[in-house]
């Protein structure tokens, strides 16, 4: 089996092309550093071929750890017995900025006597705007096959492919490998000849930079693109509140009209609870969050894949720098304001692995979609509905925005505070971003990439949450199986840690109902409702707020319970899906441990002070 | 070499182009490689095409790429006025 390599600048259309030629489905964006993994696959009509696709980097010399990635593992297949041809794509749009890394990736070959094609992409582009390439002369300049190409039109690619075939079956002979002409240059040298050869035989004229700027003077213009800006953004926010909304009601009513089929012909009471608590109660509650991690990547897919996400990014670089953030920081941030796994996994646009690191510790303090019920039971049960300014402004409503405000803030003081302590800024990345032309967006790919990120989640995220669920329903079923969860093991953990809670003015009930919620947030609602014996409370906050009141728990513990909302990780999927994005499960039991004891001190300062004021 | 009009690329108003003349030493060889692997030659002609308020980011086109640089870079950039200069602002 012999391999060919796809390699290229950011936002070359490497992934358009690996899922062309080998009929996979990698995530393609017009926005850079979207591949930041080696994929594989079979060429569709050469299946003795195994084509391998590299993150994008500028250059040989990398700076970045996706650029490492490329670089490393070009350095190791460069010393690959089985590998045939380096495919080296140039964005034949913008050939400066690809140029000088082909030349470099054709004098590795040639040092290393492999083969090598380099392939211009983005030909229909030019065609559309009757500009021309001198492919001709930048082969012969360099010695090396060049290709025009297109992974959109398939342009180009019959050409290609029987250029590889022809490779594949005589690249081990000596004598096909082409004359070294770079072999004997040094980084400036080629840096020279790049230059010389992109001015001399690159596409003439700046039409494409014209009518992108235009659009630009818009997007980028102080208020106009501003407001542009803050639209999009509430459209998004929309899209993760209010588009996705019936789709999770469908699942929720799949998963209930399931579950009253199912339940029934299980055979014993023990079984029953179990299938009904765990497997459809536990795994029903992590999947109804499929369709809005659907919605948000299309959504987000449609702004990398119109080029706006990196206009996005200089409008929110300035302000977000101050707390250690980049632009690229935002949408994940935006994200995780409805839900964390997405925005981990959005935050794969963060090129910067300093900048990554912090929007990962700032995402779980985003006041996400499953803290809301929490929220909205606890405001019901101390804050009265009473209006101000003339029924202007409503207390509870006021309340709900101070509390998203300050995981917000938390979230970026947090950030701040890190990236000073920290002296570590090796891989900090300065800000230099590829502004990527507009275009419309493709659905295919964007409706196909949504369904993987959702497949991932759902078969990622899914064992552990599955593992974490029997747990807990182990706990608090045994050993009186289920009669009253007091009594149960999880009941007996409960009473073992309420004097950690006591300080706070919470009983061992409240302290059950946390345990339960380290699950899920939104489990404590149920779990409160069950140790109250109130039925359905997870549907219908106001019997359970109207019982809380009655047992005289004080404004001072309602209050340490919003923050302690607020700040602590109680999310067993992000904090899987976190392990998984940073390669560790360091990461994850770090910002748990570190959000459990900030939340809980927060939450005794704020008992303390309320107290003290009321 | 820095002259009398010399100035940063973050100085660069909108619509005004200038050559690349050098980098400041203050800039990491690394980030020097990189801009100059991306186009940022000396001598090579760069046109500022938008600056918002409030410090954000500039866009700069270098040959026929559009790249946004933020004051941690750009102001490094050493560039003269281009010849036939003009500038809008």
């Amino acid at each position: 089996m012999s391999k060919a390599i796809l390699i290229g600048s950011p936002n070359s259309g490497k992934s358009l092309l690996f899922n062309r030629l080998t009929g996979l489905h990698q995530k393609v964006a017009n926005f850079p550093g979207i591949t930041v993994e080696v994929s594989s696959g079979k060429m569709v009509n050469l299946p003795e071929v195994v084509l391998v696709d590299y993150p994008g980097s500028y250059s040989l010399h990398a700076i970045s750890g996706e650029e490492n990635i490329a670089v490393e593992n070009f350095e190791q297949a460069l010393v690959d017995p089985e590998l045939a041809v380096v495919l080296c794509l140039i964005d034949a749009t913008r050939i400066e900025k690809g140029l000088y890394f082909a030349t470099q990736v054709v004098r590795a070959c040639q040092q290393h006597n492999k083969h090598v094609i380099l392939l211009a992409s983005m030909m229909d582009v030019l065609r559309n705007h009757n500009i021309s390439l001198d492919i001709a002369s930048i082969a012969s300049e360099l010695n090396t096959p060049v290709i025009g190409i297109s992974g959109k039109s398939g342009e180009g690619l019959d050409a290609l492919v029987e250029k590889v075939a022809n490779i594949a079956a005589t690249y081990q002979e000596e004598a096909s490998f082409p004359a070294k002409s770079l072999a004997k240059h040094d980084d400036a040298g080629l840096r020279e000849i790049s230059h010389r050869i992109a001015k001399e035989f690159g596409p003439k004229g700046d039409i494409l930079v014209k009518s992108q700027a235009r659009l630009d003077s818009f997007f980028l213009h102080t208020w106009f693109g501003g407001a542009a800006f803050f639209l999009i953004m509430y459209l998004l926010f929309q899209s993760i509140f209010t588009w996705a909304a019936p789709a999770m009601d469908l699942v929720e009513s799949i998963i209930g009209n399931l579950a009253d089929i199912v339940i029934p012909i299980v055979p014993t009471q023990t079984l029953q609870d179990f299938v009904s608590d765990a497997l459809f109660g536990g795994i029903g509650a992590f999947l109804v969050f499929v369709p809005q991690i659907f919605v948000l990547t299309v959504v987000v897919g449609i702004l990398e894949d119109s080029g706006y996400m990196a206009r996005a990014a200089v409008i929110c670089h300035k302000p977000l720098r101050f707390f250690g953030l980049t632009g690229k920081s935002f949408i994940p941030m935006l994200s995780g304001v409805a839900c964390a796994i997405p925005a981990i996994y959005a935050a794969r646009s963060v090129d910067s692995p300093r900048a990554r690191f912090l929007t990962y510790m700032a995402i779980p303090l985003m006041p996400c979609s499953a803290r809301l019920p929490v929220y909205t039971l606890l405001i019901a049960a101390f804050i009265p509905a009473n209006f101000a300014l003339g029924g202007l402004l409503g207390l509870q409503g006021l309340a709900m925005f101070g509390i998203y405000l300050f995981g917000m803030l938390t979230g970026l003081l947090v950030t701040a505070f890190v990236s000073r302590v920290s002296s570590d800024t090796q891989d900090e990345l300065p800000f230099v971003l590829e502004m990527p032309p507009y275009r419309l967006p493709s659905w295919q790919p964007l409706l196909r990439n949504a369904w993987n990120r959702s497949k991932h989640f759902i078969t990622k995220a899914g064992a552990i949450i599955f593992t974490v669920t029997v747990v807990i329903w182990f706990l608090g079923y045994f050993p009186n199986f289920g009669e009253d969860l007091g009594a149960s093991y999880l009941g007996s953990i409960g009473k073992v840690i309420e004097p950690v809670f006591s300080p706070i003015g919470l009983d061992w009930r409240y302290g059950v109902a946390i345990l339960s919620s380290f699950l899920a947030r939104e489990v404590f609602v149920g779990t409160l409702g069950a140790m109250f014996g109130i039925e359905g409370a997870a549907d219908n906050f106001v019997p359970l707020a109207e019982r809380i009141q009655d047992t005289g728990l004080s404004l001072g513990s309602g209050f340490a319970l919003l923050v302690f909302f607020a700040i602590a990780l109680q999310c067993v999927s992000t904090l899987a899906i976190l392990s998984k994005e940073s390669g560790s499960i360091k990461l994850p039991v770090q910002l748990f441990t570190a959000y459990s004891i900030l939340a809980y001190l927060l939450s005794l300062l704020t008992y303390h002070l309320v107290e003290f004021l009321v | 070499m820095t002259t009398a009009n010399t100035l940063s690329l973050w100085d660069m108003t909108r619509g005004q182009q200038c050559l690349v003349s050098g980098f400041r030493d203050s800039l990491d060889e690394r980030y020097i490689l990189r801009l100059m692997e991306i186009g940022f030659h000396p001598g090579e002609k760069v046109t500022c095409l938008n600056t918002l308020a409030f410090g954000a980011p500039k866009v700069y086109q270098i040959s026929n790429s559009v790249f946004s640089l933020d004051d941690t870079v750009a102001s490094h950039i050493d560039a003269v006025p281009a010849p036939e200069s003009n500038s809008d602002s």
